[in-house]
């Protein structure tokens, strides 16, 4: 059980997939985080965008993989509201490059971590933003704490069925 | 030198994609005069090309998506027509004759309905000029209760219409793109919209809360607003249209930052969560049929007709009123013009209305000098040589003569006279 250990990071294998899974996989997620809402009504307590960053940096191994494509999916998920552009996209920054940290030095294959670091770092995102909109814009927004706890089992229930599926998208060598 | 960027490159990527978006950000707040801050209202050009690009990439997928879920609802609903398709079609058949048997009676009904219809449809037409569209995607947020519409500037669509469905008021306009629209839903913390309780008159803000519930904020305590009250808008914010239904008052809670104050929690009358087509308000001026257009324009031709037809009867009576030999003597002086002015002139259109003319008062009559002085002799009550000065007016000289003061059981005449 060496997964912090210097090892298994030195044996950890990063994992390659299609370019379409690359850019289709994150626009699909976009997608659906705009037109599932509309169709579930008020019960669309999860953040597919969030999930897919959590998975990608996860998987690669690579901060930087996981902060670009953080603040891509955080800024393009800003532009669709009335908000400032920018506040999903530096929690998601947060998230992606924190992600891609741990994906270094943890079992990412195990899904019951996967699942906990899901609903952390999804409760991580919330906080940031809360943090980026009341202290640093100092705008004025009710916030229901129990709505952020539901998206993130939400996010977790997400990332339990679509991680084994991405996962059989891999390039194997 | 090499050696810090290649050790501490993840850092410093982090670090300058955070910096720029902090960045990006502090440029799009503004502290107002209240001392806080706040949004843009409008976005800048750069924000809004990003909003712009987003749009465009999502909007096609989301229609597709929408075209898929009515194409499948659509071939669901035409599978469950078609079972029992036959059995349904003998029954079709034994009720088509019972139907032509009934179909004499049901003749007139159909035409009262016909009638019936008509009067809807007027009803209809008179309603603002509005333009449907199709709800086809959210914000995918709960911080922002954003959704976006099938149509865009290619419609005519403006920011700042009103969004309404037929059960009430939904929101408004706040970004157009060429092809899809951004609509700001009434339960956003952001929205603002003018209403008033149905009951109580008392007007207020509409906005949303942290649960996705329209609110009315800072409304002072009042006993008289009750669950089950209807909201309506007041129509005042230059958006939505005066009277539309806005919701009912679910429950009135205490504002909890001001003891005073309270906050009505407003179920809304338009089904937020899951709104399928909408309708915009693309003019908040009555829309009036052709018919009733050309019935308002003979209205206004008869109205100006009989005018014209007033204004000549006046003008004849004034004639005929100088023809007629009069009473008075015509050389003489005119003392009071305003009195003499004859009664149709006073109220001629387009002149000042004349000031309300003095009662004219009867010419004094001249009463001869008394010869013997006895009680029942009119006399002043005080400075008898003064009022009676012939230079008084003559209104004014006649009330004492006419009106002598008599005490009771006294005598009128003054002891001097004697």
């Amino acid at each position: 059980m060496d997964v912090l250990g210097t090892n298994y990071r030195r044996n950890l294998g990063i994992r390659h997939y299609p370019l379409l899974v690359y850019a289709l996989v994150p626009l699909v997620a976009l997608v659906l985080q705009a037109w599932l809402p509309r169709v579930l009504g008020g019960y669309a307590w999860f953040d597919l965008p969030l999930v897919v960053t959590v998975y990608f940096a996860l998987v690669r191994r690579n901060p930087i993989h996981g902060t670009l494509l953080g603040a891509g999916l955080g800024i393009f998920e800003d532009a669709l509201t009335q908000h400032a552009i920018g506040v999903n996209g530096v929690a998601k920054t947060v998230v992606g490059f924190l992600a891609g940290s741990v994906g270094v030095r943890i079992d990412v294959e195990d899904h019951t971590i996967r699942l906990i670091l899901t609903f952390l770092l999804s409760l991580l995102s919330s906080a940031i933003y809360v943090f980026i909109f009341r202290i640093l814009l100092g705008l004025d927004e009710q916030w229901s704490w129990l709505a952020e706890l539901l998206r993130a089992v939400g996010n977790s229930l997400i990332a339990m069925v679509l991680f084994p599926l991405l996962d059989r998208t891999q390039i194997k060598d | 030198m090499e050696s810090f960027f290649v050790r501490y490159r993840n850092l410093l990527v982090l670090l300058a994609v955070l910096l720029a978006q902090i960045i990006g950000l502090a440029m799009q707040v503004r502290h107002t005069d209240s001392g806080r801050n706040a949004l843009d209202s409008r976005d800048t050009a750069g924000v809004r090309l990003i909003r712009l690009w987003a749009n465009e990439l999502v909007t096609p997928p989301e229609q597709f998506f929408h075209a898929t879920k009515l194409g499948a609802i659509g071939l669901w609903q035409s599978y469950i027509d078609l079972r029992h398709v036959r059995e349904q079609n003998q029954d079709l058949q034994k009720a088509m004759d019972r139907i032509r048997l009934e179909q004499a009676s049901l003749l007139e009904d159909a035409k009262q309905g016909q009638r019936l219809q008509a009067l809807m449809d007027f009803q209809e037409k008179y309603a603002y000029k509005t333009l449907a569209a199709q709800a086809i995607g959210s914000s995918g947020s709960d911080h922002s209760r954003i959704f976006y519409i099938n149509k865009g500037q290619n419609y005519g669509l403006q920011p700042d219409m009103a969004v309404i469905s037929a059960d009430g008021i939904v929101g408004k306009v706040r970004e157009v793109y060429p092809r899809s629209a951004q609509v700001l839903a009434i339960n956003d913390q952001t929205s603002g919209a003018g209403v008033i309780l149905e009951t109580t008159r008392t007007r207020g803000i509409l906005r949303g809360n942290a649960n996705g519930q329209p609110q009315i904020e800072g409304i002072l305590a009042d006993q008289r607003i009750q669950p089950g009250e209807r909201v309506l808008t007041a129509g005042g914010d230059q958006i939505f249209p005066r009277g539309l239904p806005v919701g009912v008052v679910e429950k009135v809670v205490r504002d909890p930052d001001r003891d005073a104050f309270i906050d009505v929690i407003i179920k809304p009358a338009a089904h937020l969560n899951q709104l399928d087509e909408v309708l915009v308000i693309t003019s908040i001026q009555p829309r009036f049929p052709a018919d009733q257009l050309q019935d308002m324009a003979t209205s206004e031709s008869e109205k100006g007709a009989e005018a014209a037809a007033i204004q000549v009867q006046k003008k004849e009576s004034e004639i005929r009123a100088e023809r007629l030999p009069g009473l008075n003597n015509p050389n003489a002086p005119a003392a009071n013009p305003a009195a003499t002015t004859a009664p149709g002139q006073a109220g001629k259109p387009g002149q000042a209305p004349a000031a309300p003319a003095a009662v004219t008062p009867a010419p004094a009559p001249h009463l001869l000098p008394t010869q013997h002085i006895d009680r029942f002799t009119p006399t002043p009550k005080v400075k008898p040589q003064k009022d009676q000065d012939s230079s008084a007016p003559a209104g004014k000289a006649t009330k004492p003569a006419t009106k002598p003061e008599v005490k009771p059981h006294q005598p009128a005449i003054p002891r001097e006279t004697f």
